[in-house]
This record gives C-alpha cells, structure tokens and sequence, in this order.
C-alpha cells in the first residue's frame, strides 16, 4: 500500500523589487490623493459634501438637486438657445477634420520610415507632429482664441491642429507597416518617389486612412462640444455662459441632448467603419 | 547573353482584367456630392471670410513669436512646477479611482463569466459613461463640489471607468476558460473561479490597459485646470489672460516635456508588463488591439 506522497511546489518568494515597486506606488498614490484632497475621510464624507464657501453661499447643502430639476426643455429645444450652436460644433468639426485629414496625408508618408523622401524630413515631421500631439488639445483652442479671435473660427484651427496630428500618428504607423514589396517593385521598375509611393503603398493604405478619417472625425465632434468652454464656438460657449449665471438646469439638459448626440454618432461611425474595413 | 524572349505588351492590353463592380459609380457620387454639401455648409456656417483666413495666420505666428525666449525663471518663481504636478497628481488619482471602480464592474459585464441580466446593462453603463466627455463631468461636479483639484480627479475617474471598463471586459473574455473550469471542478465558487482562474490571467493586461490610460488623462487633467479644476491649465489661461505670452510659451513647454516624460516611461513599462506576462506579444500589436478596442478600427 503506497501511499503517493503529493509534493506541493513551493510558493515563490515575493522578489525584493517587486516588493520596493508596490510600496513606492502606493506612498506614491496616497501623497497624490494628499496633494488632490482626495484621502480617506473625503471618500467617506462624500455624502455631505467639503465645506466649501462657493458651495454654502451659492446654495443650501440639501437641496442640490433643485439647482438641476426640473429641466427647461422649451429652453433647451429652442433654435437659437442650443440648436444653433449644436450645429455650429458640427461645423467645426467637418471643416477641421477635412483640413487635418488632407494635410495629413502627404505629412505621414513623409514620417514612416518605408516611403520617407529623406532623413531631415523624417526626423523634422516626426519631432514637430510629437510636440503638436503632446499639447492638449483645449490648450491650442485657447491660444487660437487668444491670436485670433474668440469663435468657432479659432476652435476650427485648433481642432485641424490637433487633428492632423493625431491623423498623422495613426497613419504614419499604418504605412510602417505596409507591404515593401509593391513599394520596391514600382522603384526597380524606375519609378520616382512619389509615383512609386502612389501606386505602390497608396492603395494598400488607403482603407485604413478611411477609417482613421472617421474616427478623427468622431474625436472632432466630441472635442468640438467642449472647446467652446475656453471661447472657441460651438455648443460649449453654451455650457460656460448658463454656468457662470448658475443656471445648471439648463446646462443639464444640454448635457443631455449632447449624450444622445454623441451616443448615436457614435453609433453610425461604428457601423460606416464596419462596413469599411 | 541570351535574354529570354519578353512577352508582348500592348498599351492598353488589359485582356484578362475583371470587369469593374458594377454600382459602385452611382454610389461613390452620391457620397461626393453628401460630401461635398456637408463642407459647403460648414464653411457658410462659419462665417470664414476671405480676410480672415488671410490675415489668421499671420496674427497665430505672431502669438508664436511673442514666446520665445520662453520666460522660464519667472514662471518657475510662480511654481509652475508645483501645478504640472498638480495636473500629474490629478491624472494618477483618477486613474486609481477608475481602475479600484472599473475592475470588479468589468467581472460583471464580461460575457463569459457573468450572467445575461447583470451583463446587458453594465455594459450600456459603460457605454454611456463614455459617452460624456470629461469636461462636461467636470462642469457638473465643480457646480456641486466647488472648485478644485479634488473635482478634476472625480471628473476623470468617472470618464474613465467606461473606457477602462470596456477594456478590461474585453480582456476578460479573451482569457482562457481551462482554469476557471479547474477551479469549479475543485469546488470553488464564483468569486473563487474569477479570483485564481481569471485574474492572474488578465491582470498583466489590464494593468498595461490602466498606465495607457494614465497617458491619456495627463492631457486630460491638463484641459481641466482651464474650467477651475487646478493643475497647469490654470496657470495657462492665467497667463494668457495678462497677455503674458513669454510666461505662455514656458508653461507651454513645461507641459509638453513632462507629457512626453511620462508617455515615454509609460510605454516603457506597458511593453514590460506585457511581455513579462503570459500573453506575448508584440508591444505595436497591443497598441493596434488596444486602439482597436478604443475605436473599433482594425489594423490588418
């Protein structure tokens, strides 16, 4: 009678780095939730909210809900209240997403390493698109509305900025990755560089740059919403005018609107890009 | 030297090409003409006239050129760099607070561990929460909450559970059902199943999944400072305001270096954790996975 004897594997010892690692990244999160005033006792108070002076002047503690209920939809539906700017921030994007996508194009070939014309463009495109995409898009509404006017005609620049560098990122990567062969083919059969690019690595990446063009496109309709906060057009301006007067009922219900906006252009990029690729 | 004999090409010999689809003409000038109407509208909507588009560029370049020299020492003395920690801090204690929400909601929305009726509407739930872009979470939580950097992180952290939500669901369905049945096979409960036969599994990922998403909201809580929530985006507008631009162009500055800073330690990390985990894999294929999960776009 052999009884098997089950030799259990020994448990690995948690690694000393690991270890330092875990510990550094909590202390980290708690002196950030320190910094933010976000610790322990404000998680557990969230019910009666920090006291606040802008909040215990401007309304009494219990009845917040009163500042957003009942919600003037007759306000909200009106033309010139909301409609307009609603279209006006689908203006702003159309136009911005043409203009970036159209730029982009010739500037992601010039930044993927397969079908670059030389090494200083490369380089140069590459460095100036990281540092455009690295700013954030509302920052280069608010420089855009500082140059050159407040309105959708600065939001409309900011947002082809911000789009064309994103476009670019996107893409560049896709040409990376596309087949050489077709690529080096047109250039042995004697084809110049931007021939050979065209009818080369053109429409082996054209699907995908489609796709990206609506999905920059989706991003221009969803920053377009809020850049009108920093005074550059469209539904934003809205939003931050019935903020600074406490009308949060109103803004509500154009918080509202905007999700179904949002949600059903969603709903149809998805579907168009399903289709595409 | 023989050369073999080249076959015959005539010019516009295009015998044996398939026939062109047919019905895609009709279609490819019904969306020109959409598009086209659809630009034509925009551009009348904006009211962009000839003089203005002439004259933007020159006063944007101007704007450009009153930066440089960057003001850099007396941007220091007002402690920008104290705000684009600020801004840091806010994005990291935004990312906690969606990663501690999203992970457990994700075990509920995921189609092959949890059942019909919690599923279908945690997962509208993310949806709809990524539907609202943080600002606007912001707009409504400083009217409740008052002004601050502690509104900036709520903000972000409740944006961020959709997204990270939807990720980490996806990541759970894609994992390997062998260990949960093992674990259920033992006698183990649910909570056991998703703890030792699930987590271990996607924990790698989802990890990878909420530093991407730190990258993210750096920018995020960057945007927020100009609607009052703190960080360096106060110190932006301010500036501005006063018409201050060589302050401008250093904030400016500050921003985008610590911004690459840390997308490039991120991303550092994020190609670590993956490979050092079970599921190897080129770091570019997870980007294109992990936009495609963001976007829906597919990267062949």
């Amino acid at each position: 009678m052999a009884t098997a004897t089950v030799v259990r594997p020994k448990r690995p010892r948690p690694r000393i780095r690991s270890l330092i690692i875990a510990i550094g990244l909590i202390a980290f999160t708690i002196f950030a939730g320190r910094k933010v005033g976000f610790t322990l006792t404000t998680v557990i108070n969230l019910g009666n909210l920090p006291d606040n002076p802008f909040v215990d002047t401007i309304w009494d503690k219990g009845k917040i809900w009163s500042l957003f209920w009942p919600i003037p939809w007759d306000w909200v539906f009106n033309r010139q209240n909301v409609i307009d700017p609603l279209l006006e921030t689908f203006q702003i994007a159309i136009i911005s997403s043409l203009i970036g996508c159209s730029l982009a194009l010739p500037i992601s070939f010039a930044m993927s390493r397969l079908t670059t014309p030389n090494w200083p463009i490369y380089i140069l495109s590459k460095v100036v698109m990281n540092v455009v995409r690295a700013v954030p898009d509302l920052f280069w509404a608010k420089l855009l509305v500082v140059a050159i006017g407040i309105g959708a005609f600065a939001g409309a620049w900011a947002l082809s900025i911000f789009s064309l560098a994103v476009m670019v990122k996107l893409f560049s990567e896709t040409i990376d990755g596309a087949d050489p062969r077709p690529l080096e083919a047109a250039q042995a059969a004697g084809g110049r560089h931007i021939p050979a690019v065209r009818t080369g690595v053109l429409p082996t990446v054209f699907p995908a740059y489609v796709a990206y063009a609506l999905y920059v496109f989706e991003l221009n309709i969803r920053a377009s919403l809020v850049i009108g906060l920093v005074g550059a057009g469209g539904i934003g301006r809205v939003i931050e005018t019935q903020r600074q007067v406490f009308e949060f009922d109103r803004v509500l219900g154009i918080l509202i609107l905007i999700f179904f906006v949002v949600l059903v252009i969603e709903q149809i990029s998805v579907a168009i890009r399903k289709r595409l690729v | 030297m023989t050369s073999p004999a080249p076959t015959e090409i005539q010019p516009g010999d295009g015998g044996d090409r398939p026939p062109k689809p047919s019905g895609t003409v009709p279609r490819r000038i019904a969306l020109l003409v959409l598009f086209i109407v659809a630009v034509v509208w925009s551009i009348s909507g904006l009211d962009i006239s000839m003089e203005r588009l002439r004259s933007a560029p020159g006063d944007a370049w101007k704007i450009f050129r009153f930066m440089f020299p960057p003001d850099f020492s007396g941007e220091i003395e007002r402690g920008v760099i104290g705000k684009v920690f600020e801004s840091v801090y806010i994005a990291w204690i935004g990312t906690m607070i969606a990663a501690t929400i999203s992970l457990p909601l994700a075990f509920l929305a995921a189609t092959n561990v949890a059942p019909m009726w919690i599923r279908v509407p945690m997962r509208q739930f993310f949806n709809a929460i990524r539907a609202v872009p943080e600002l606007i979470v912001a707009v409504v939580l400083l009217a409740v909450t008052g002004l601050g950097p502690w509104a900036g992180a709520l903000a972000i952290g409740l944006h961020s559970v959709g997204t990270l939500g939807k990720l980490s669901t996806e990541t759970i369905e894609s994992a390997d059902t062998g260990p949960i049945e093992a674990v259920e096979a033992c006698g183990g409960r649910w909570i056991s199943a998703m703890r030792w036969g699930v987590l271990p599994q996607v924990l790698p990922i989802i990890i990878s999944y909420w530093l991407f998403r730190f990258e993210i909201n750096i920018r995020a809580s960057a945007v927020l400072g100009m609607i009052g929530a703190g960080g360096v985006g106060s110190e932006l507008v301010q500036q501005l305001n006063f018409r201050n631009f060589p302050a401008v162009g250093a904030v400016l500055i500050f921003t985008v270096v610590v911004v690459l800073i840390i997308d490039t330690v991120s991303s550092a990390v994020r190609r670590r954790i993956i490979q050092g985990g079970s599921h190897k894999a080129e770091d570019s294929s997870r980007d294109a996975e992990a936009l495609n999960d963001l976007t829906g776009i597919q990267i062949r």
